[in-house]
């Protein structure tokens, strides 16, 4: 099993010193992301997995504990862990196809080289019809496609995406959701996604990380047995599956409960 | 689609919604619009010429308006009025220059680093209270009453703000676009070049079409407390005899030199970013 480890967060914690009166964000968290696995981050607002994101990114520095990937330390921001963000970064000053080629260029890939593969990952996320024009004429959904992209163009090691279909409406963000686990099946990326949508987390994930809040403590890992074997690819499939409203049930109560407890703490 | 106008019917024969004249945020058409610019001006000459034919004051101290646009005729033709406008510009543009070649550069960094915006702001700040004008008599004890005076005047005139709102520009660029190209391998030098400078680029075109303004009104201050040259200068001469048309001639010149550079860098700023949503 050890050998099929990607990433590893040992024993993270995060204390926000703010004031004079730290913050404890994170405590003790510990998990594993295996080799091409769809791992989501879940948990009530205030669980501080945006923070533990920014953490694997190397945005944010842990207080204490350690993450590796692939057996080495995290050490600041690197091209192996590209990021989605929630609010849309499509630079507006580069076209579609400037903007996948982008992450290449800082890297020195060479022209030929990144014409190829921006015009491979485009068409992966459709978008091969509208290389040529500025963010501002692309919707939303358009918008975090050319995100998505633009980081695999750029061959991470491991894909971190937080919230990244938070800003959808409810209709492009399954659209997107199914679009995403095409793009899983067809180029073997591992994947850390931050959501707080059951929904989407039941959907995409191999398993689930689940934390509680005030601070973000790992609660449990859930393994979605009941998606063993099948290759759900739609919405409604996964709706239909047999033992689909039992894992949404516990999930919410987890939520309810962990809610109940953020609450005192506002 | 053509704006629907009050009188017309939709094609279903019905009444229109009477479209009213004042509409909060509604747009307007752009002949209406046209219109209405061109009224504004018809309305303060007609103003204008209308308070000399009172004769409330002497035609000499305030001249009716055909006589101001006959005195710009001469000026141009016969006094050389040209080498003066030219000169006036050459200030304004070689000042502005050398502000932006420091603001811009310093403003960017200012916005970008923590270090660097807590260097130099204390000192920034202060300097930008300081009215750039009350320098003149040290100024002319440094310089003489030369080009090196006028130069140095506009420069400090602009500066301070100029650096201000480049800062303060880029500080407002979204982390997420600094987080995204550093997280796909940008260094810090190519996140600045690749990220920092475009995305501020366009609001440092604002800054400097602001700052341009009030590089004129300093231009004029320069101009008017010692030159021998420039539209200032010559303002000040027509004042000795007397020439109330020429004074009002070249505050004319110095409104349509303005209004010509403004128009100029919004021109670049279009053509030079066309990916905006909308014109700012």
């Amino acid at each position: 099993m050890h050998g099929n480890v990607k990433l590893s967060v040992e024993n993270v914690g995060k204390v926000f010193g703010a004031k004079g009166k730290p913050v404890e964000a994170l405590r003790d968290v510990s998990f594993t992301v295996a080799k091409n696995e769809l791992c989501v981050l879940l948990g009530p607002s205030g669980c501080g997995k945006s923070t533990l994101l920014n953490i694997v990114a190397g945005l944010l520095e842990p207080s204490s504990g350690r993450m590796l990937l692939d057996g080495a330390e995290i050490r600041g921001p690197a091209r192996e862990r590209g990021m989605v963000f929630q609010g849309y970064t499509s630079f507006p000053w580069l076209s579609v196809f400037e903007n996948v080629e982008y992450g290449m260029k800082l890297n020195g890939v060479p022209k030929k080289v990144r014409a190829e593969r921006a015009e491979k990952f485009l068409d992966l996320v459709h978008l091969t019809r509208f290389r040529d024009a500025y963010p501002k004429n692309l919707s939303g959904g358009m918008k975090q496609r050319v995100a998505i992209a633009r980081t695999l163009a750029n061959e991470p090691e491991i894909l971190l995406m937080d919230e990244p279909f938070g800003a959808l409406d409810a209709e492009t963000r399954w659209h997107m959701q199914e679009m995403l686990l095409d793009i899983v099946d067809s180029t073997q990326t591992t994947i850390l996604l931050v959501t707080h949508d059951i929904q989407e987390a039941i959907f995409l994930a191999d398993h689930i990380v689940f934390l509680s809040a005030h601070p973000g403590r790992l609660k449990t890992v859930l393994d979605l047995e009941f998606k063993k074997g099948k290759a759900l690819r739609s919405k409604e499939e996964l709706i239909q599956t047999d033992g689909y409203l039992e894992c949404e049930q516990q999930i919410i109560s987890m939520m309810r409960s962990e809610a109940g407890n953020a609450l005192e703490s506002i | 689609m053509p704006e629907p106008r009050p009188h017309m019917t939709s094609p279903s024969g019905a009444p229109r919604r009477r479209k009213r004249v004042f509409e909060f945020k509604s747009d307007i058409s752009a002949g209406w619009r046209i219109l209405l610019g061109v009224s504004v001006w018809v309305v303060f000459f007609a103003l204008w010429q209308f308070v000399t034919w009172l004769e409330l004051t002497p035609a000499i101290l305030f001249p009716e308006p055909g006589k101001v646009v006959q005195a710009l005729y001469v000026l141009f033709t016969e006094n050389g009025f040209h080498k003066d406008v030219l000169i006036s510009i050459k200030r304004v543009l070689i000042s502005f220059a050398l502000a932006s070649a420091v603001a811009v550069p310093l403003g960017v960094l200012m916005g970008s680093f923590r270090t660097v915006e807590a260097f130099f702001s204390p000192l920034v700040s202060a300097w930008r209270y300081l009215p750039a004008p009350s320098f003149i008599p040290l100024l002319l004890m440094w310089f003489g009453a030369g080009e090196g005076e006028k130069l140095a005047l506009l420069f400090i005139g602009v500066i301070w703000f100029l650096i201000t709102l480049i800062a303060d520009h880029t500080k407002a660029i979204s982390a997420d676009l600094i987080n995204t190209s550093v997280t796909l391998g940008g260094s810090r030098w190519q996140v600045l070049r690749t990220v920092v400078v475009p995305a501020a680029l366009p609001n440092i075109i604002v800054a400097m079409r602001q700052m341009l303004a009030v590089s004129w009104t300093y231009l004029v201050i320069a101009e008017i407390t010692a030159a021998d040259a420039g539209i200032g200068a010559m303002m000040m001469r027509a004042k000795r005899f007397l020439h109330v048309d020429q004074i009002m001639a070249g505050i004319l010149v110095i409104g349509v030199l303005g209004l010509a550079f403004d128009y100029l860098l919004r021109l670049l700023h279009r053509t030079a970013f066309p990916y905006l949503e909308k014109e700012t």
